[in-house]
């Protein structure tokens, strides 16, 4: 894949989670995907992480991906950006996330995902009591 | 004549080497002198003086700090380091760390870097959150 064509699939990726288009990230995710969170510290596959998204988006009114720094190298990319999300009640919160994920043949094959579970009390407008994961 | 690519591989990993080690004079070959550190559990930028002096007041808290399983990718003008970090603490306790660094490069030096880690897994009796 060329430079143009691995940001377009990594735009491509965070522009269908953000509008929840679970139909789209199954198309853009290989058969074989697996998606590792450093928070949870274990790897899930494919279907797992497309299962798990209809109940996840129910934790925000909104969820968007912004402020996205993307390099890539020759089977993947690095992006750096900033989640912001409205939870129910209207708090405003944000997480800053750093992905690294490989490619191919226009599919993404690998996700390891860096964030704090430090900051998801804040995130979810209850600090000063425990984020619920 | 070497890469962009080796180049800066030999960069990332010359920095975590040296950091590894506590060789500080070498840490601070590796970053321009405008180099700055942003880090996501603070949220804040440290400038170079700054992280050469967290680095060196760091070397007291752990017997043995390691940096292990790197996994790095190189672009034009940086690159991402994956790793975990190995710690044994003076009680002899052992405590990992997963942690990704993207450095951007100007020069063969750095110039920025960005550090995501979970400071969830931070515990004080030494042990981690799995």
């Amino acid at each position: 894949m060329t430079e143009y064509e691995i940001r377009e699939l990594c735009e491509a990726f965070f522009d269908a989670y953000e509008s929840r288009r679970v139909d789209e990230l199954d198309r853009l995710y290989a058969e074989d995907c697996i998606i590792w969170h450093n928070v949870f510290g274990r790897e899930t596959t494919r279907d797992e992480n497309l299962a798990a998204l209809p109940d996840g988006y129910k934790g925000q009114r909104r969820r968007t991906y912004n402020d996205r720094n993307i390099n890539t190298f020759h089977d993947g990319f690095v992006i750096q950006y900033t989640l912001n999300g409205v939870q129910h009640s209207g708090h405003c919160g944000a997480l800053w996330i750093c992905i690294v994920g490989k490619v191919r043949d226009g599919k993404i094959t690998r996700i390891d995902e860096y964030m704090d579970s430090g900051k998801f009390a804040a995130w979810a407008g209850i600090a000063g009591r425990k984020a619920r994961r | 004549m070497s890469t962009v690519d080796t180049c800066h591989r030999r960069l990332c990993h010359t920095l975590l080497d040296a950091i590894e080690r506590g060789d500080l004079t070498t840490v601070e070959q590796c970053y321009a002198p405008d180099m700055t550190m942003w880090a996501n559990v603070s949220g804040q930028t440290s400038t170079r003086d700054e992280n050469l002096a967290t680095l060196a007041a760091g070397y007291g808290l752990h017997r043995r700090r390691t940096y292990d399983d790197r996994i790095v990718n190189t672009f034009d003008d940086g690159f991402v380091a994956q790793y975990t970090t190995h710690v044994v603490t003076h009680r002899g306790v052992r405590v990992a760390l997963s942690a990704c660094l993207v450095a951007e490069v100007r020069d063969g030096k750095i110039t920025q870097l960005f550090d995501y880690l979970d400071s969830g897994k931070f515990r004080t009796d030494g042990r981690t959150r799995r």
